[in-house]
């Protein structure tokens, strides 16, 4: 579903990803991790498309598409979505209003037809309902005086509202209690499907405690140094991520 | 000048005007207040000329008396009111140029609940009065009509405990030079909402003069203005807190995209002894393009120990990490920035307190939005 071959990105003409190279199939969860620094948010953005930064080289294919000639709303409508780390306020649009315009504007670029308001009003509060998304929050401004955890769950809510098929997490644990983490690792393990493929990005291992990967990339200084299954992450909360650097990928 | 006395509307008040605009003349960019809006290079050679424009009434409620300022005999009411305003140049021009329109009364603690409907129409000079005696309410809506030029003066006065909500919408008016003074008295307890949603015209101004006269009066204005190709708009606003108690709010949220100007220019004075009083002052403008231009020019003059003034003013340029947040959940561009702009403006739509007027607002927004991104 998603190959990235030897991509390399920079950022005001700074390299950040330097070589970088994954592949995803469809059913599939796959967890990347490392420190500060390393690339994640940078590899994040790429895919969902944000200004700014420049691939010099290498290739991202999606379902055998160019990702890279795609805007970012021509990639969301064909099943690319990424939770984002840092969920924009965006004061004067309710969260509903925000939900039903996304969720038709995916609909009429795959040439399918809008969905009437009371239509998406049962969708939503339906699933919103299994996330602890309040009523209130979908009347509320996108965001505005939302909590982070508030804020994490609505891009859960909206992952799955838009049924994507490719979901990238982009350190959604971040700032989430216990109790927190649980309600949306639960909301993203509902989603695991078949024809499914997710991207969980995390500095911590703690996540994948909830959120069980298939596989596990080591991302560090813009090129993946380690891969694994699951017990990598436990190695790497034992270790630190120092101890892998140190080691020749 | 024979025509006034035939009215018998206060002929000294004319002269007094006359003698102020013959001294000032059409203001022009060299003009401090109007250094933004050069109405005599607008004008050009026509000048302001001495054409009559007119009042037209489209939905007059039941319990509002009216009288046509250029009948006989006015009542005691106008007579006592009419022609008070005439400290800006403009407005001392349409007092001393008009010879018609309207004036409104709502009597003595009539609760008026239909909108009052009217609009300044044709080219040329005219003038409104509206009394709103003790304890009376209403809600007025303005329209503005398209035509080449036109110097609309309103004067306003709200008695003790009198409450008037006032929307105007200036439509997108082309090459129109139109130019609206209005002057606001408000008594003790008595509380005057504004909103002016402009979209602009070769030169728009509207010009508001706010007396907070009596104790605890409260003025609240509010503003939008969607500009886009050559166009102007400029609102200006003077509020006076006269005395103990009084409040003022004001936001005002403007858009300029291609070559349009956008201009607010805002003045709150605390006069001496107004002590206690509460202003806020808000002015934000979005500029869409290299070639639009924002003024925001909010001023302050404090003369009163112990008051509460906020000012606050910024002009800038679409939020990116809004944007891309809305195209990455699938929005395309134009559609998101549209959204982003409705989303700007939003608070200060928001001010409206009457309902149907708020989603008429909203509408004729959402029409222009479409039009501009």
């Amino acid at each position: 579903m998603l190959d990235i071959k030897n991509l390399h990105v920079s950022v005001g003409g700074k390299e950040i990803l330097k070589g970088l190279t994954l592949s995803i199939q469809p059913g599939q969860v796959h967890a990347i991790m490392g420190p500060n620094g390393s690339g994640k948010s940078t590899l994040s953005y790429v895919l969902a498309g944000r200004a700014g930064y420049d691939i010099t080289e290498g290739s991202i294919t999606y379902n055998g598409e160019d990702l890279t000639a795609l805007k970012p709303e021509e990639r969301a409508a064909k099943g690319v979505f990424l939770a984002m780390q840092y969920p924009v306020e965006i004061p004067g649009v309710t969260t509903m209003t925000f939900l039903k315009t996304a969720l038709n504007s995916q609909r009429r670029a795959r040439g399918e037809p809008d969905l009437d308001a009371v239509s998406v009003l049962k969708q939503v509060r339906a699933k919103a309902k299994l996330l602890n998304v309040s009523e209130e929050m979908l009347k509320r401004a996108l965001n505005v005086g939302f909590s982070g955890g508030e804020k994490k769950r609505l891009e859960i809510l909206q992952m799955s509202v838009f049924e994507p098929k490719l979901a990238v997490l982009d350190e959604t644990d971040s700032g989430l209690d216990i109790d927190a983490l649980r309600v949306v690792a639960e909301g993203v393990n509902a989603l695991r499907d078949p024809s499914r493929a997710m991207l969980v990005i995390t500095h911590y291992q703690r996540l994948l405690d909830y959120i069980v990967p298939d596989r596990i990339h080591v991302l560090a200084g813009g090129r993946i140094v380690a891969e694994g299954g699951k017990e990598l992450a436990l190695e790497l909360e034992a270790k630190g991520y120092e101890h892998i650097l140190k080691e020749p990928a | 000048m024979t025509g006034i006395t035939a009215l018998g509307l206060p002929e000294a008040r004319r002269n007094e005007a006359a003698a102020v605009f013959r001294a000032r003349g059409v203001p022009h960019r060299r003009v401090e207040e109007w250094k933004y809006s050069d109405l005599k290079s607008a004008l050009g050679e026509a000048g302001i000329g001495a054409g009559q424009a007119d009042l037209r009434i489209s939905h007059l409620p039941s319990g509002v008396e009216t009288f046509d300022l250029a009948g006989p005999n006015p009542p005691d009411w106008v007579r006592e009111y009419f022609g008070l305003a005439s400290r800006n140049v403009m407005s001392a021009a349409s007092l001393s140029l008009s010879a018609g329109g309207t004036a409104f009364r709502v009597p003595r603690g009539l609760a008026v609940a239909e909108p009052l409907k009217f609009e300044f129409t044709g080219s040329g000079h005219v003038r409104g009065l509206v009394v709103l005696e003790d304890g009376a309410s209403l809600t007025l809506v303005e329209g503005v009509t398209v035509d080449k030029f036109r110097n609309a003066g309103l004067e306003i006065v709200l008695g003790e405990a009198a409450r008037l909500d006032h929307v105007r919408v200036s439509p997108n008016a082309g090459d129109a030079v139109l130019v609206e003074e209005v002057s606001v008295r408000i008594a003790q307890g008595g509380q005057y909402r504004a909103h002016f949603a402009a979209f602009g015209s070769k030169l728009s101004r509207m010009e508001v003069e706010i007396a907070l006269e009596g104790e605890g009066a409260e003025a609240h204005l509010s503003g939008v203005a969607l500009l886009d190709g050559k166009r102007h708009s400029d609102v200006t606003t003077h509020v006076i807190h006269r005395t103990v108690g009084t409040r003022s709010t004001q936001l005002f949220k403007h858009v300029a995209g291609g070559h349009a100007k956008a201009v607010y220019q805002g003045k709150v004075t605390v006069a001496k002894g107004a002590n206690g009083s509460d202003s806020n002052q808000s002015a934000k403008a979005l500029l869409l393009g290299e070639n639009a231009e924002a003024d925001l020019k909010p001023e302050l003059e404090i003369f009163a120990d112990d008051v509460k003034c906020a000012h606050g003013a910024a002009v800038g340029d679409l939020d990116a990490e809004s944007l891309f947040y809305l195209r990455a959940r699938g929005i395309p561009e134009a559609e998101a920035r549209g959204l982003l702009l409705q989303a700007f403006l939003e608070d200060a739509v928001a001010e409206i307190p009457n309902t149907d007027l708020r989603e008429l607002v909203r509408t004729e927004l959402l029409t222009a939005l479409k039009a501009l991104v």
